[in-house]
Protein backbone atom coordinates (compact mmCIF):
# COMPACT_ATOMS: atom_id res chain seq x y z
CA UNK A 1 0.00 0.00 0.00
CA UNK A 2 1.38 3.37 -0.93
CA UNK A 3 2.08 5.48 1.86
CA UNK A 4 -0.89 7.90 2.61
CA UNK A 5 0.44 11.48 2.43
CA UNK A 6 -1.31 14.69 4.09
CA UNK A 7 -1.96 16.87 1.00
CA UNK A 8 -1.04 20.05 1.97
CA UNK A 9 -3.36 22.80 1.35
CA UNK A 10 -2.22 26.24 0.71
CA UNK A 11 -2.99 28.68 2.99
CA UNK A 12 -5.61 31.37 2.49
CA UNK A 13 -6.70 34.10 4.29
CA UNK A 14 -10.30 34.62 4.31
CA UNK A 15 -10.64 38.17 3.65
CA UNK A 16 -14.41 38.34 2.15
CA UNK A 17 -16.16 39.71 5.03
CA UNK A 18 -12.95 42.69 5.29
CA UNK A 19 -13.87 43.49 1.87
CA UNK A 20 -17.44 43.75 1.67
CA UNK A 21 -16.70 46.23 4.85
CA UNK A 22 -14.43 48.47 3.37
CA UNK A 23 -16.12 48.46 0.20
CA UNK A 24 -19.45 49.71 2.20
CA UNK A 25 -17.05 52.18 4.21
CA UNK A 26 -15.27 53.80 1.83
CA UNK A 27 -17.94 55.10 -0.73
CA UNK A 28 -19.82 55.94 2.71
CA UNK A 29 -16.85 58.35 3.87
CA UNK A 30 -16.47 59.53 0.56
CA UNK A 31 -19.71 61.07 0.04
CA UNK A 32 -19.64 62.54 3.61
CA UNK A 33 -16.38 63.62 3.27
CA UNK A 34 -15.74 67.68 3.29
CA UNK A 35 -12.99 68.72 1.27
CA UNK A 36 -14.45 72.76 1.78
CA UNK A 37 -14.28 73.53 5.43
CA UNK A 38 -16.28 76.05 6.37
CA UNK A 39 -15.43 78.63 8.81
CA UNK A 40 -18.10 81.80 10.09
CA UNK A 41 -16.71 85.24 10.87
CA UNK A 42 -18.59 87.43 13.47
CA UNK A 43 -20.02 91.02 13.23
CA UNK A 44 -21.15 93.15 15.83
CA UNK A 45 -24.72 94.56 14.74
CA UNK A 46 -24.95 98.11 16.42
CA UNK A 47 -27.47 98.14 19.20
CA UNK A 48 -30.66 99.57 18.65
CA UNK A 49 -30.67 102.16 20.99
CA UNK A 50 -27.00 103.06 21.26
CA UNK A 51 -26.21 105.04 23.85
CA UNK A 52 -24.32 108.78 23.17
CA UNK A 53 -20.87 108.41 22.64
CA UNK A 54 -18.33 110.39 24.61
CA UNK A 55 -15.90 111.51 21.75
CA UNK A 56 -12.72 110.89 23.46
CA UNK A 57 -9.52 112.46 22.53
CA UNK A 58 -6.67 110.40 20.89
CA UNK A 59 -9.27 107.86 20.32
CA UNK A 60 -9.15 106.36 16.80
CA UNK A 61 -12.51 105.25 15.76
CA UNK A 62 -11.38 103.14 12.41
CA UNK A 63 -13.51 103.02 9.58
CA UNK A 64 -13.07 101.73 5.72
CA UNK A 65 -15.04 103.00 3.44
CA UNK A 66 -15.22 100.69 0.29
CA UNK A 67 -16.02 102.83 -2.86
CA UNK A 68 -16.05 101.51 -6.54
CA UNK A 69 -12.47 103.13 -7.45
CA UNK A 70 -10.74 102.63 -3.93
CA UNK A 71 -10.69 102.24 -0.37
CA UNK A 72 -10.69 105.00 1.60
CA UNK A 73 -9.28 104.52 5.03
CA UNK A 74 -9.89 106.95 7.69
CA UNK A 75 -10.77 108.04 11.23
CA UNK A 76 -14.52 109.10 11.98
CA UNK A 77 -12.73 112.09 13.69
CA UNK A 78 -9.55 113.03 12.40
CA UNK A 79 -10.60 112.20 9.11
CA UNK A 80 -9.00 110.62 5.90
CA UNK A 81 -5.56 108.18 6.95
CA UNK A 82 -5.00 106.74 3.32
CA UNK A 83 -6.88 106.25 0.05
CA UNK A 84 -5.89 102.77 -1.57
CA UNK A 85 -6.76 102.90 -5.37
CA UNK A 86 -8.32 100.07 -6.91
CA UNK A 87 -5.96 98.07 -9.27
CA UNK A 88 -7.09 95.92 -12.15
CA UNK A 89 -10.68 93.81 -11.18
CA UNK A 90 -10.20 93.73 -7.70
CA UNK A 91 -9.67 95.84 -4.08
CA UNK A 92 -5.96 96.24 -3.36
CA UNK A 93 -6.58 94.22 -0.05
CA UNK A 94 -2.52 93.65 0.50
CA UNK A 95 -1.90 97.25 0.08
CA UNK A 96 -4.79 97.72 2.93
CA UNK A 97 -3.79 94.58 5.13
CA UNK A 98 -0.16 97.24 5.06
CA UNK A 99 -1.77 100.21 6.52
CA UNK A 100 -3.90 98.19 9.36
CA UNK A 101 -0.80 96.72 10.59
CA UNK A 102 1.13 100.06 11.23
CA UNK A 103 -2.70 101.54 12.49
CA UNK A 104 -2.12 98.57 14.82
CA UNK A 105 1.17 99.18 15.85
CA UNK A 106 0.28 102.87 16.82
CA UNK A 107 -3.15 101.94 18.27
CA UNK A 108 -2.44 98.08 19.87
CA UNK A 109 -5.22 97.87 22.06
CA UNK A 110 -7.64 99.25 19.71
CA UNK A 111 -9.78 96.24 18.65
CA UNK A 112 -12.92 97.92 16.23
CA UNK A 113 -13.18 99.07 13.11
CA UNK A 114 -16.23 99.49 11.05
CA UNK A 115 -16.94 98.91 7.83
CA UNK A 116 -18.98 101.10 5.10
CA UNK A 117 -20.15 99.81 1.76
CA UNK A 118 -22.04 101.05 -0.92
CA UNK A 119 -25.29 99.57 -2.00
CA UNK A 120 -23.77 98.11 -5.05
CA UNK A 121 -20.87 96.55 -3.15
CA UNK A 122 -20.75 92.60 -3.78
CA UNK A 123 -20.40 90.65 -0.63
CA UNK A 124 -17.07 89.30 -1.84
CA UNK A 125 -15.44 92.24 -1.78
CA UNK A 126 -16.93 92.96 1.71
CA UNK A 127 -15.78 89.70 3.24
CA UNK A 128 -12.17 90.29 1.70
CA UNK A 129 -11.71 93.65 3.29
CA UNK A 130 -13.42 92.01 6.36
CA UNK A 131 -11.01 89.30 6.40
CA UNK A 132 -8.12 92.03 5.61
CA UNK A 133 -9.46 94.11 9.26
CA UNK A 134 -9.68 91.38 10.83
CA UNK A 135 -6.11 89.99 11.12
CA UNK A 136 -3.10 88.71 9.04
CA UNK A 137 -2.10 85.45 8.28
CA UNK A 138 1.71 84.81 7.49
CA UNK A 139 3.13 81.46 7.05
CA UNK A 140 6.26 80.43 8.65
CA UNK A 141 7.84 77.58 7.48
CA UNK A 142 4.87 75.12 7.41
CA UNK A 143 2.32 76.76 9.51
CA UNK A 144 0.25 79.64 9.37
CA UNK A 145 0.92 82.12 12.05
CA UNK A 146 -2.43 84.17 12.79
CA UNK A 147 -1.99 88.08 14.11
CA UNK A 148 -4.92 90.32 15.45
CA UNK A 149 -5.63 93.00 13.73
CA UNK A 150 -9.26 94.65 14.38
CA UNK A 151 -11.31 91.93 15.04
CA UNK A 152 -15.02 93.36 16.43
CA UNK A 153 -15.96 94.84 13.27
CA UNK A 154 -19.41 96.54 12.60
CA UNK A 155 -20.53 97.44 9.29
CA UNK A 156 -22.83 100.44 7.97
CA UNK A 157 -23.60 102.33 4.65
CA UNK A 158 -21.07 104.42 3.40
CA UNK A 159 -21.52 108.23 3.39
CA UNK A 160 -22.61 109.62 -0.08
CA UNK A 161 -19.56 111.05 -2.50
CA UNK A 162 -19.83 114.78 -2.94
CA UNK A 163 -17.64 114.85 -5.68
CA UNK A 164 -18.96 116.22 -9.30
CA UNK A 165 -17.40 112.87 -11.22
CA UNK A 166 -19.11 110.55 -8.61
CA UNK A 167 -22.52 112.43 -8.14
CA UNK A 168 -22.40 112.04 -12.26
CA UNK A 169 -21.98 108.21 -11.67
CA UNK A 170 -24.73 107.70 -9.13
CA UNK A 171 -27.23 109.79 -11.54
CA UNK A 172 -26.30 107.08 -14.38
CA UNK A 173 -26.90 104.27 -11.74
CA UNK A 174 -29.70 105.07 -10.22
CA UNK A 175 -32.68 104.71 -13.17
CA UNK A 176 -34.85 103.15 -11.03
CA UNK A 177 -35.38 106.10 -8.83
CA UNK A 178 -36.14 108.22 -11.93
CA UNK A 179 -38.24 105.85 -13.16
CA UNK A 180 -40.19 105.92 -9.29
CA UNK A 181 -40.18 109.70 -9.55
CA UNK A 182 -41.47 109.40 -12.79
CA UNK A 183 -44.55 106.65 -11.31
CA UNK A 184 -44.98 109.65 -8.31
CA UNK A 185 -45.35 112.10 -10.97
CA UNK A 186 -48.13 109.79 -13.30
CA UNK A 187 -50.15 109.11 -10.19
CA UNK A 188 -50.56 112.15 -8.76
CA UNK A 189 -52.45 113.78 -12.39
CA UNK A 190 -54.86 110.59 -11.60
CA UNK A 191 -55.85 111.78 -8.54
CA UNK A 192 -56.74 114.88 -9.54
CA UNK A 193 -59.14 113.71 -11.76
CA UNK A 194 -61.25 111.41 -9.56
CA UNK B 1 -1.82 -1.78 -6.43
CA UNK B 2 -4.94 -1.65 -4.36
CA UNK B 3 -7.84 -0.22 -6.24
CA UNK B 4 -8.79 2.81 -4.69
CA UNK B 5 -12.06 2.89 -2.92
CA UNK B 6 -14.92 5.05 -3.96
CA UNK B 7 -14.29 7.50 -1.31
CA UNK B 8 -10.73 7.82 -2.07
CA UNK B 9 -11.54 8.44 -5.71
CA UNK B 10 -13.62 11.52 -4.45
CA UNK B 11 -11.03 12.71 -2.77
CA UNK B 12 -8.65 12.38 -5.17
CA UNK B 13 -11.35 14.09 -7.70
CA UNK B 14 -11.40 16.72 -5.73
CA UNK B 15 -7.85 17.53 -4.87
CA UNK B 16 -7.06 17.43 -8.59
CA UNK B 17 -10.31 20.31 -9.79
CA UNK B 18 -9.49 22.32 -6.81
CA UNK B 19 -8.88 25.36 -9.00
CA UNK B 20 -10.56 28.24 -6.91
CA UNK B 21 -9.86 31.30 -8.35
CA UNK B 22 -6.86 32.94 -6.69
CA UNK B 23 -7.52 36.93 -6.78
CA UNK B 24 -4.68 38.67 -5.64
CA UNK B 25 -6.40 41.55 -3.60
CA UNK B 26 -3.25 42.76 -1.74
CA UNK B 27 -3.12 45.93 -3.48
CA UNK B 28 -6.90 46.88 -2.99
CA UNK B 29 -7.14 46.16 0.00
CA UNK B 30 -4.07 48.34 0.98
CA UNK B 31 -5.47 51.04 -1.35
CA UNK B 32 -9.06 50.77 0.27
CA UNK B 33 -7.21 50.50 4.18
CA UNK B 34 -5.62 54.26 3.17
CA UNK B 35 -8.35 55.42 1.64
CA UNK B 36 -10.06 54.79 5.21
CA UNK B 37 -7.58 56.42 7.21
CA UNK B 38 -6.94 59.09 5.46
CA UNK B 39 -11.04 59.79 5.22
CA UNK B 40 -11.89 58.61 9.01
CA UNK B 41 -9.01 61.88 10.12
CA UNK B 42 -10.60 64.17 7.86
CA UNK B 43 -13.93 63.68 8.63
CA UNK B 44 -13.54 65.22 11.89
CA UNK B 45 -16.63 65.89 14.03
CA UNK B 46 -20.01 66.91 13.37
CA UNK B 47 -20.19 69.37 10.40
CA UNK B 48 -22.57 72.09 11.70
CA UNK B 49 -23.00 73.36 8.23
CA UNK B 50 -23.43 72.02 5.51
CA UNK B 51 -22.86 73.95 2.22
CA UNK B 52 -25.85 73.78 -0.41
CA UNK B 53 -24.31 73.41 -3.60
CA UNK B 54 -26.04 76.53 -5.05
CA UNK B 55 -24.08 78.87 -3.11
CA UNK B 56 -20.90 80.50 -3.70
CA UNK B 57 -19.51 81.60 -0.12
CA UNK B 58 -16.79 83.93 -0.33
CA UNK B 59 -12.78 82.92 0.37
CA UNK B 60 -11.50 84.05 4.01
CA UNK B 61 -8.70 83.61 6.20
CA UNK B 62 -11.30 83.17 9.29
CA UNK B 63 -10.76 79.77 11.54
CA UNK B 64 -13.71 80.21 13.74
CA UNK B 65 -15.50 76.81 13.96
CA UNK B 66 -19.03 77.67 12.68
CA UNK B 67 -21.73 77.76 15.67
CA UNK B 68 -25.09 76.07 15.63
CA UNK B 69 -27.45 78.75 15.37
CA UNK B 70 -30.14 79.21 12.91
CA UNK B 71 -28.82 79.69 9.30
CA UNK B 72 -29.89 82.25 6.58
CA UNK B 73 -29.12 81.39 3.20
CA UNK B 74 -29.18 83.64 0.42
CA UNK B 75 -28.76 82.28 -3.08
CA UNK B 76 -30.15 82.54 -6.45
CA UNK B 77 -33.70 84.11 -5.93
CA UNK B 78 -34.28 82.84 -2.68
CA UNK B 79 -34.06 83.57 1.16
CA UNK B 80 -33.97 80.76 3.36
CA UNK B 81 -34.31 80.69 6.99
CA UNK B 82 -33.98 77.30 9.09
CA UNK B 83 -33.80 75.25 5.70
CA UNK B 84 -37.65 77.22 4.84
CA UNK B 85 -38.06 79.63 1.61
CA UNK B 86 -39.17 83.09 3.55
CA UNK B 87 -38.82 85.13 0.79
CA UNK B 88 -38.08 85.90 -2.47
CA UNK B 89 -34.68 88.38 -3.11
CA UNK B 90 -36.57 90.17 -6.10
CA UNK B 91 -39.30 90.75 -3.79
CA UNK B 92 -36.60 91.85 -1.06
CA UNK B 93 -34.69 94.50 -3.61
CA UNK B 94 -37.56 96.08 -5.02
CA UNK B 95 -39.21 97.03 -0.92
CA UNK B 96 -38.09 100.18 -0.42
CA UNK B 97 -38.22 99.59 3.14
CA UNK B 98 -35.28 97.54 4.74
CA UNK B 99 -37.32 95.05 6.24
CA UNK B 100 -38.03 92.21 4.68
CA UNK B 101 -41.79 90.69 5.68
CA UNK B 102 -41.78 87.24 5.22
CA UNK B 103 -38.24 86.92 6.68
CA UNK B 104 -38.91 89.21 9.87
CA UNK B 105 -42.01 87.00 10.55
CA UNK B 106 -40.32 83.40 10.30
CA UNK B 107 -37.21 84.97 12.38
CA UNK B 108 -39.88 86.06 14.94
CA UNK B 109 -41.13 82.28 15.12
CA UNK B 110 -37.63 81.15 15.84
CA UNK B 111 -36.92 83.52 18.27
CA UNK B 112 -39.90 82.39 19.99
CA UNK B 113 -38.97 78.74 20.62
CA UNK B 114 -38.25 77.58 24.17
CA UNK B 115 -34.37 77.76 25.08
CA UNK B 116 -33.69 74.90 27.81
CA UNK B 117 -30.44 75.59 28.51
CA UNK B 118 -30.02 78.21 31.39
CA UNK B 119 -26.65 79.16 30.01
CA UNK B 120 -28.25 79.40 26.34
CA UNK B 121 -30.68 81.65 28.04
CA UNK B 122 -27.97 84.10 29.53
CA UNK B 123 -26.44 84.21 26.62
CA UNK B 124 -29.38 85.15 24.19
CA UNK B 125 -30.65 87.87 27.03
CA UNK B 126 -26.57 89.45 26.96
CA UNK B 127 -26.09 88.97 23.04
CA UNK B 128 -29.65 88.63 21.29
CA UNK B 129 -30.27 85.50 19.23
CA UNK B 130 -27.33 84.12 16.85
CA UNK B 131 -28.09 83.96 13.55
CA UNK B 132 -25.32 82.83 10.24
CA UNK B 133 -25.58 83.68 7.56
CA UNK B 134 -24.43 82.13 4.49
CA UNK B 135 -25.23 84.31 0.95
CA UNK B 136 -23.97 83.93 -2.16
CA UNK B 137 -20.89 85.74 -2.91
CA UNK B 138 -22.44 88.09 -5.47
CA UNK B 139 -25.19 89.47 -3.70
CA UNK B 140 -25.00 93.04 -3.34
CA UNK B 141 -24.25 95.07 0.15
CA UNK B 142 -27.98 96.53 -0.13
CA UNK B 143 -29.84 93.08 0.03
CA UNK B 144 -26.98 91.65 2.40
CA UNK B 145 -27.98 94.93 4.45
CA UNK B 146 -31.77 94.40 4.41
CA UNK B 147 -31.50 90.84 6.12
CA UNK B 148 -29.35 92.33 8.51
CA UNK B 149 -31.43 95.20 9.44
CA UNK B 150 -34.13 92.67 9.47
CA UNK B 151 -32.50 89.95 11.63
CA UNK B 152 -31.23 92.83 14.44
CA UNK B 153 -35.50 94.14 14.49
CA UNK B 154 -36.41 90.69 14.98
CA UNK B 155 -33.88 90.08 18.12
CA UNK B 156 -31.30 88.32 16.25
CA UNK B 157 -27.92 90.49 16.79
CA UNK B 158 -25.08 87.91 17.27
CA UNK B 159 -24.10 87.62 13.64
CA UNK B 160 -21.98 85.60 11.54
CA UNK B 161 -21.09 85.19 8.05
CA UNK B 162 -20.09 82.41 6.56
CA UNK B 163 -17.32 81.75 4.21
CA UNK B 164 -14.90 79.29 3.08
CA UNK B 165 -11.90 78.72 5.00
CA UNK B 166 -8.70 79.46 2.64
CA UNK B 167 -6.50 76.51 3.28
CA UNK B 168 -3.31 78.16 1.49
CA UNK B 169 -2.95 81.58 2.62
Amino acid sequence: MRPRRLRKEVPHLEITAFINLIVVLVPFLLSTAVFTRLAVMDLQLPAQQSAVEQIKVDNLQLEVVIRKDALEVGDRIGGLIQRIERSGTEHDVKALQQLMVMVKGKFPDKREATLLAEPDTSYDQLVQVMDAVRGTVTAQGPKLVRAELFPNISVGDAPLLKDVKDVKDVKGGNDGKAGKTLKAAAATPAKGNS
Amino acid sequence: MAVPTPLEKRAQRKARNNTAMDMNLVALIDVFTILIFFLLSSASGVETLVSPKAVHLPLANSNQPPKDTVVLVVAGDEILAAGRRVALVSEAMAGSDDLIPGLKAELDLLAARPVVRAENRNKIESDGHAVTIMADKDIPYQLLRKVMATCAKAGFSDVSFAVRQRLDA
